[in-house]
């Protein structure tokens, strides 16, 4: 394109906040969900948009980046996600009902 | 210091990862209590193969590369050790892909190796056992072999 280059790019860091990011989150059943959502939005609105679309409530599921358990209020940015990467979503379980042996 | 082609083969190993890896797995790079990344240690889970009696379970392994890698093959140690026939006392894993006399190969992926140990949970190789207890077990009494396994995938359950 002829555009010129924006007169006051944005700084670094404010640029990273406000960039949108895809991220795909995959169910057990290797069924894909792409989502684009801002570094600095809190990810609550993913797993909400993502339960509307299953038919779920959020306390069934739970949302895995990197093993570890993505809470509502974390952002992108805090959990330090890139584009295109990938987030598991799990049935909520109760293991080792060891009391019923 | 480190070497160049671990490190960049390592990156990618990470990049390729975060866009796609099998489904409830996790593999990252330890990080250093500063914050930087440790790209020679990952922490790595595998969860165990839905219908065998390692399900529900996700076990945790540290996957230790040496300066020679991708020419040597990573160390894949189970923490804590797991109880396994193919699994050392020590948590090591004893599987061929992983021995650079027999089945390692340089193109081997990250991926490659954690599906092959998931693979090998539920399928113990009895003509190489590592550990006594383990083997012991399994070749006298499968029943009570798939309750301990059963048990140790409660124990590892994810929380």
């Amino acid at each position: 394109m002829s555009e010129q280059p924006n007169p006051t790019p944005p700084a670094g860091d404010e640029k990273k906040g406000d960039e949108h990011i895809n991220l795909k989150v995959v169910g057990n059943d290797h069924n894909e969900v792409f989502f684009k959502i801002k570094r600095t939005t809190q990810l609550k609105k993913l797993m909400d948009a993502y339960c509307e679309r299953q038919g779920k409530s959020l306390s069934s599921l739970r949302f895995l980046y990197d093993g570890e358990r993505v809470q509502s209020h974390n952002t992108p940015q805090e959990l330090e996600m890139e584009d295109g990467d990938a987030i598991d979503v799990m049935v909520e379980q109760i293991g080792g009902q060891i009391n019923n042996m | 210091m480190s070497n160049g082609i671990l490190t960049s083969r390592l990156m990618e190993e990470r990049k390729q990862w975060r866009k796609d890896h099998p489904y409830g797995f996790y593999a990252r790079p330890q990080k250093n209590d500063d914050g930087t990344l440790n790209i020679c240690i990952w922490n790595v889970g595998i969860p165990g193969i839905k219908g065998t009696p390692w399900e529900n379970g996700i076990y945790k392994l540290s996957m230790l590369f040496p300066q020679e890698y991708p020419a040597k093959p990573p160390k894949c140690k189970f923490t804590p050790p797991l109880f396994h026939p193919n699994v050392y006392p020590s948590g090591t894993v004893c599987l061929s892909i992983l021995n650079e006399e027999e089945g390692w190969k340089p193109g081997i992926t990250i991926k490659q190796i954690v599906l092959g140990i998931q693979q090998l949970l539920n399928e113990p190789n009895p003509q190489s056992p590592a550990q006594a207890e383990a083997y012991e077990l399994f070749r006298r009494d499968k029943v009570a072999y798939e309750q301990r396994v059963r048990q140790q995938a409660r124990e590892n359950a994810m929380t």
